[in-house]
Parts: structure tokens; sequence; C-alpha cells
């Protein structure tokens, strides 16, 4: 099979091309998941929490009775009292909300003076209107307490405020929704998968047929006494080789990452998901290795192609934070399909035929992409070999 | 003579399709993908009322509640968007179909039905919390000074005295989505090494066969390469301005008001850039392979601790290692058109520009006592 072992040979030398990437591939797949921590999928009701920072400036009864009243809905962030380090810290969202008490605020709040808390806050921001709500409402029970109990002490108002603050409203929680994509270390590794396996593949057998393609060798291997069936075959066969290959090192390195996260869907699906995406991805390799002719643009295209899909397709950010256009716009694409695939492995429930059904029909539009771009390549290969 | 070297060299350089595609086309393209992932990121945070319901007919009716719940439910400020039913099951299909948040029961014991966890849900428990933290103060109140209902108690409890003040945190949004777009710019500018890699090559005997073929040119070889490097820089700057007019016209991402600094910026990154690029190029000796992939590696992992892959990467790096974020050029380049856009003083942004010119500085002289005086035994 000396076509197959020279598909090989061209995949071997080729590896340095791939390597740079590859090590950032990997290395960034690395960082994700040190840096990913678990949510626990608690089963009931839990409130909000935001990031706050709580500069007081003085320290009153009722300032501690409200720093651990905002603790039950507010993680609490240190700051230096700088405004740069506040700006920084809210530009990033270390934290959303940052309060200063004024030194003699409390005095002045209990005898219905004008101070007033600062705030620093992302303007029009959902955490802003939430976490507003809570101090408001506190400093509001403590003023009412003053205005009309007046001979309680700063200690008794504070004692007054928590204990009506104590009081909550029962919450009733329907069947809770599945985990979101994001939540879930794996079906985000499988997602940016597709990023890494689209650059990987297309550099990888496009090149094989760059070589294949050039005018001398093309001849050589049309006058050879092999038939074009088993050329085609040989071809096939080396990139199915190279497919699996990449296929298991993606897929192995993001189950071995996920040792230490429990995995709540099941694996299979991911597996059998990025198998048809993968098969996909050779056909479209197929493709370029016949549109293109320079070795040197090849890098450039994938890049764009790699990137492009994965951006527009929600493989970076979560589909469901995307504009509803750009989704539309990357509907006509593979890796869409793919990730929204993903997307529903993840919430999928046990014994759900109607979303295995869904995430069914996904593969079966990856696989129908397959075989369009593989019959485009065949006709395109064949105009080729006519004119070679 | 400076001149025709000058006008050669560009009109060789732009022939290198090849680098035009990595130094401006790249750029402007992960632009816009940046633009269509990242446009709706910042929308997810904003506040916008919250789809709600009412049921009410369960027996005892709480009559005030209500009338809060539609008082809330009023005016551009509102709270929520209510819907109101008396059939409990009717809110149950709305929940279900997610037109709704959640549902307030009303009656003796108020309750909230939600579907899932998240910022509306808990805007709305703390809502209904609220009501019966003022419940019980009344209560506690009434119980104690009964005359305080006399004086006003149930209005005081209903009217919520504002006791916070927002201060303005500078003149501009705290858009976290800018910076994605402050580090391509600062790839943009790294990238700009690669003309500064093919400048040293095309200058280098042993490097290529056109820099041999120059070599025995009867010209000063610091003219020849200085007038290619007036060449590569008039490239960079102006795919850098070409980027920025991209980004601003086009993509609309706000650089502040600042217009004149963040062109200087552009400037001194540019040159940066291309100093970055001849360093690298002057000290690897090997194949122009290996040049490409150092100058890709560490444009890439600058560009990665500044934050391009994950936002909150610069902030982590300031904070944890900040001798770190001092000695990326990427990181350097990015926190210069931050500062810019973000602070009212300019403190910062002049001690970027300042480590800025350092870098320049030491890499430009670095190229030049490493391809002075080369001389060849044989090529």
């Amino acid at each position: 099979m000396p076509i197959f072992k020279l598909c090989l040979k061209i995949f071997r030398k080729n590896w340095s091309s791939i390597g740079v990437f590859l090590v950032i591939f990997v290395s960034l797949s690395c960082i994700f998941a040190f840096s990913y921590s678990q949510s626990s999928l608690s089963k009931g009701f839990t409130q909000e929490r935001a990031k706050v920072a709580l500069i007081s400036k003085e320290k009153t009864p009722l300032t501690e009775g409200f720093r651990m009243a905002l603790a039950k809905n507010a993680d609490f962030v240190t700051l230096p009292d700088q405004t740069e380090k506040m700006q920084d810290a809210l530009f990033f969202r270390k934290v959303t909300y940052i309060l200063v008490i004024p030194k003699g605020f409390t005095k002045d709040a209990l005898n219905d003076g004008t101070m007033k808390m600062e705030k620093r806050v992302v303007p029009g921001s959902a955490e802003n209107a939430y976490i507003d709500s809570i101090v408001r409402q506190y400093w509001h029970l403590a003023t009412v307490y003053a205005a009309h109990e007046p001979n309680l002490s700063e200690t008794q108002i504070a004692d007054h405020v928590k204990r009506d603050l104590s009081t909550s409203t029962p919450v009733v929680m329907h069947d809770q929704h599945a985990a979101s994509a994001d939540s879930n270390f794996i079906t985000g590794y499988f997602n940016f998968v597709a990023y890494g396996l689209t650059i990987v593949m297309i550099v990888g057998i496009a090149a094989v047929f760059i070589v294949l393609n050039r005018q001398d060798i093309n001849r050589r291997i049309i006058c050879s006494p092999i038939h074009s069936i088993s050329v085609n075959l040989q071809i096939f066969l080396a990139i199915i080789i190279f497919a699996l290959f990449c296929w298991t090192g993606f897929s192995g390195l993001g189950i071995f990452l996920n040792l230490k996260n429990q995995i709540t869907a099941p694996i299979g699906y991911y597996l059998l998901n990025s198998v048809v995406f993968t098969l996909c991805l050779s056909s479209i390799s197929y493709l370029i290795g016949n549109l293109v002719s320079n070795r040197q643009a090849l890098s450039a295209i994938a890049n764009v192609i790699g990137l492009g899909s994965a951006f527009l397709s929600g493989a970076f950010v979560p589909q469901e934070l995307m504009n509803q256009t750009v989704l539309k716009i990357a509907s006509f694409t593979p890796t869409y399909w793919y990730v929204t695939a993903n997307n529903r492995i993840a919430g999928l429930g046990a014994g759900n035929w109607a979303e295995t059904k869904s995430i069914l029909n996904d593969m079966a539009i990856v696989l129908a992409f397959a075989v369009a771009f593989l019959i485009l390549s065949l006709v395109i290969g064949k105009r080729r070999r006519m004119y070679a | 003579m400076f001149l025709q070297l000058f006008r050669y060299r560009l009109k060789c350089l732009l022939r290198d399709r090849l680098l035009i595609f990595w130094t401006l086309v790249f750029p402007i393209l992960l632009g816009t993908f940046f633009n269509m992932a990242f446009m709706n990121l910042n929308n997810d945070e904003k506040f916008e009322p919250i789809s709600a319901a009412l049921v009410t007919g369960g027996g005892a009716n709480d009559a005030i509640f209500e009338q809060t719940v539609h008082q809330m439910s009023l005016g551009k400020d509102r709270l929520f968007n209510l819907k109101t039913t008396a059939s409990k099951h009717q809110a149950d299909q709305w929940l279900k179909k997610g037109k709704i948040k959640g549902y307030f029961t009303d009656g003796p014991l108020i309750r909230l039905y939600v579907q899932e966890t998240g910022i509306s849900q808990s805007i709305m428990k703390t809502f209904a919390d609220h009501y019966r933290q003022n419940s019980s103060a009344f209560a506690d109140i009434a119980k104690a000074n009964p005359e305080a209902i006399q004086k006003g108690l149930l209005d005081d409890l209903s009217q919520q005295r504002n006791s916070v003040k927002e201060v303005n945190t500078g003149g501009a949004k705290p858009n976290n989505v800018l910076n994605y777009f402050y580090t391509l710019i600062a790839m943009a500018c790294l990238y700009g090494s690669f003309w500064g890699n093919k400048e040293v090559c095309d200058t280098q005997a042993d490097l290529s066969s056109r820099a041999a073929r120059l070599n025995l040119a009867p010209v000063h070889k610091l003219k020849l390469f200085l007038a290619g490097c007036c060449a590569d820089l008039l490239i960079i700057y102006g795919e850098i301005l070409i980027l920025l007019a991209f980004l601003h016209f086009i993509l609309g991402i706000d650089f502040g008001t600042r217009t004149g600094l963040v062109l200087l910026t552009a400037w001194i990154g540019s040159m940066l850039g291309l100093t970055f690029g001849t360093f690298v190029s002057a000290i690897t000796r090997k194949g122009e392979n290996l040049k490409f992939a150092v100058l890709t590696a560490v444009t890439m992992a600058g560009c990665f601790l500044a934050g391009m892959m994950i936002g909150d990467m610069k902030y982590l790096v300031a904070e944890y290692v900040p001798a770190l974020a001092w000695l990326n050029p990427a990181n350097l380049l990015t926190d210069a058109f931050y500062s810019l856009y973000y602070y009212d003083s300019l403190n910062r942004y002049l001690i970027n520009l300042a480590m800025i010119a350092v870098f320049t500085i030491v890499f430009g002289f670095g190229t030049y006592l490493m391809i002075r005086r080369r001389k060849y035994a044989n090529l």
C-alpha cells in the first residue's frame, strides 16, 4: 500500500507544524481544568450571593449587625480604600458592589440626617438592584425603630432589626432544570475541542492533499498500475487512522482532566458526538486540501475556520449568552450543531427519549454536513485529476 | 539614497501577502469574531424588570401586599412585569413555559414559587422578605409603643429612605468586554514583530539569499537596515491604525476621549513590535520557522496573561504576580489602552508608556549590538 504509507509519512513529517498549536491547546485545557471548581448541584432554592466589598469607617453595633445581615447574601471581598484598586476590581468583576460607610453615618441615620453611604457599582446591573434593596432595608428598619422607639439603644435597635430580618418567605421549587452547559466541565471541554480538532485536522489532512495534488506526484500516481478505487481507499484509510488518532488524543485528554469531577451526563454521548464531528472535519479537510495548493496559506485558513466557527457557534462562550442572530448565522456550520448536541447532552435526564432524539438529530445534521462536503470534495478532486 | 532604499523596501514588503494576512487581516477577523461572540455578555448582567405573577383569591387576601406588588410593577423603574391570575394552575403553566420567573401566592402566608435558582428569583424572594420584615417590625413597634401607629408608623415603614448614593467610578463604564479588544490590539502590535523578523532575515547574509545579495551592494549596512525598519514601521503603524478604525467605527469599541494619546500608544506599540521582532530574529540564528514559532509563542503567552482568553487573567496577574504584569509587553500595551479608557488620571498610563519605551530601547539596542559588523567567512 504505497499511497497509504506515503500519507502516514506526510502526517509524521507534519507534526512539527501542529506541535505549537497542540502545546497552546493542551496548556489552555489544563488551565481551564485546574481553575474549574464544580458547583454543588443543590436540590433546593438558594439565594444568589453577590461579590461585595464593604469598607466601614466606623464600628458601631449597627454597622456590625449590618455586616452580618449582608453576609447572608454576599461574599465579602477585601479591597483597599484606593480609588484605582476599586475601579480595577469593578471592571474585572472581582466585586460587583463596593459600599463605603462614612464615619458618623450611624448616628446621622438614626437622627434622620442627610448623610449617605457611598456605593460604586456596575451601573444598571441586576446585582446592583439586588444588593441595593438589602442594604436599604437594613437601614430603613433601623431608622424606623429609632424614630418610633427613641429609648432604644443602638445595640437594642440592632437586635430588633436582626429579629425582623430573620423572617423569611417560604420558596417552593418546581422540578429543577438540569445543569446548564457552563456548569459542567466535560461539556465545556468537548465544546472547546471543536476549536482544537478543527485546526489539527485541517492542517494535518489538507497538508497530505497539498502534496498528493502536486502535478508531478499526481501524474505519477495516475500512471501507476494501481486502480483509482484502491488509491482512494488507501487515502481514506490513512485519513481515518489520523482522525482516530486525533480523536483518541483529544477525548482521552478530556476524560483525564475530568477525573476529579463527578460526571453527571452520559460520557458515551459526548464521545459519539465528537466521533461524528471528527468525521465531518475529515471531509472538510479533504475539501480544503483539494482547494488550497499553498502550504503556508493552510495555517491561515485553518486558524480562520477553527477560530471563526468556534467563536460563532458557542464553543468558547455559552450559547445562551450569545446573540440570536449570530447563532442563526452559526447554524450554517457543523460546529454549531456539534456544540448544541453537547449542551443537550449536559441536560440529558435518564430515559428522556425526546431529548435523546434531539441529540441524535443534531448529530444527523453534522453527518449530513460531512456527506455534503465529501461529495463536493470528490467532485472537485475528480475535476483536478481530469485536468492534471 | 535613503529614500530610494525606503521606497523599494516598502514595495518589496507590501508584496508579502502572508505577512499582511497575519498582521492585518487576522486581527480584524479575530476582532469580528470577538464582537459576535461577546456582544451580548454585558446584557446578561443588566437589570430588566422581572416577569412575575401574582395569584390572588387563595382565601384571605393580603390587600397591602397586593397593592405593594402592583405599585412595584408601575413606571419606568418598575421591579416587575406583572401578570395576575386567580388560578394557581395557570401560573404553573406560565412558569413551566418560561413566561415568568416565579409567582407569589397571596393569602395569610405569602409563598414564592420558582422553577430554578437565579438572580431574578432572588430579587423576588428579597422583595417578599422585606414585606414580611416590615410587617414584623410594625407588630413589634406597635406592641411596645401603640402611639406610634398614630404618629405615622405605617407610612414610615412603607416609604423606604434612600441611604445610599452612587459615586461615579470615573468617566467610563466598567465594561469588561473591552479588555478583550485591547489585548487584540496588543497582539496586533506584537505581530508587527513578524515584519522585524523579516527585516533581519533580509539583511543578514547568512539567513537568506536576498540578504547575501544586498550585502554585496556598496551601501552602508546601517543605512540599509534603518531604511528597511522605517518601511516596516510605516506598514505596522498603518495596519494598527486600520485595526483601530475598524474596531472603533465598525464594531463601536470605546477607547475613551483621549484620541491623540490612543494614536501615540499605537505608535509606541508599533515600535515595540518591530524591535521585538528584530531582537528575537537576531538572537535566534536557526531557521525562519523557529523564529516564527518563538515570536508567536511569546506573543500568545503574553496576550493570554493580559486576559485575551480568560478575562480575569489580567487582574489575577496584577494582583498576585505584579512583577509579571510589568514585564509582559502585551500587558503593558493592554493596560495603556485600559488606563486611557478607564481612569481620569494619566499616572498609570504614563508608567505603562515609559515601560514600553524601555522595552523598545532595550530590544532596539540589543538588535544593534548583535547585527552590527557581521562578517562571513563563507556563505
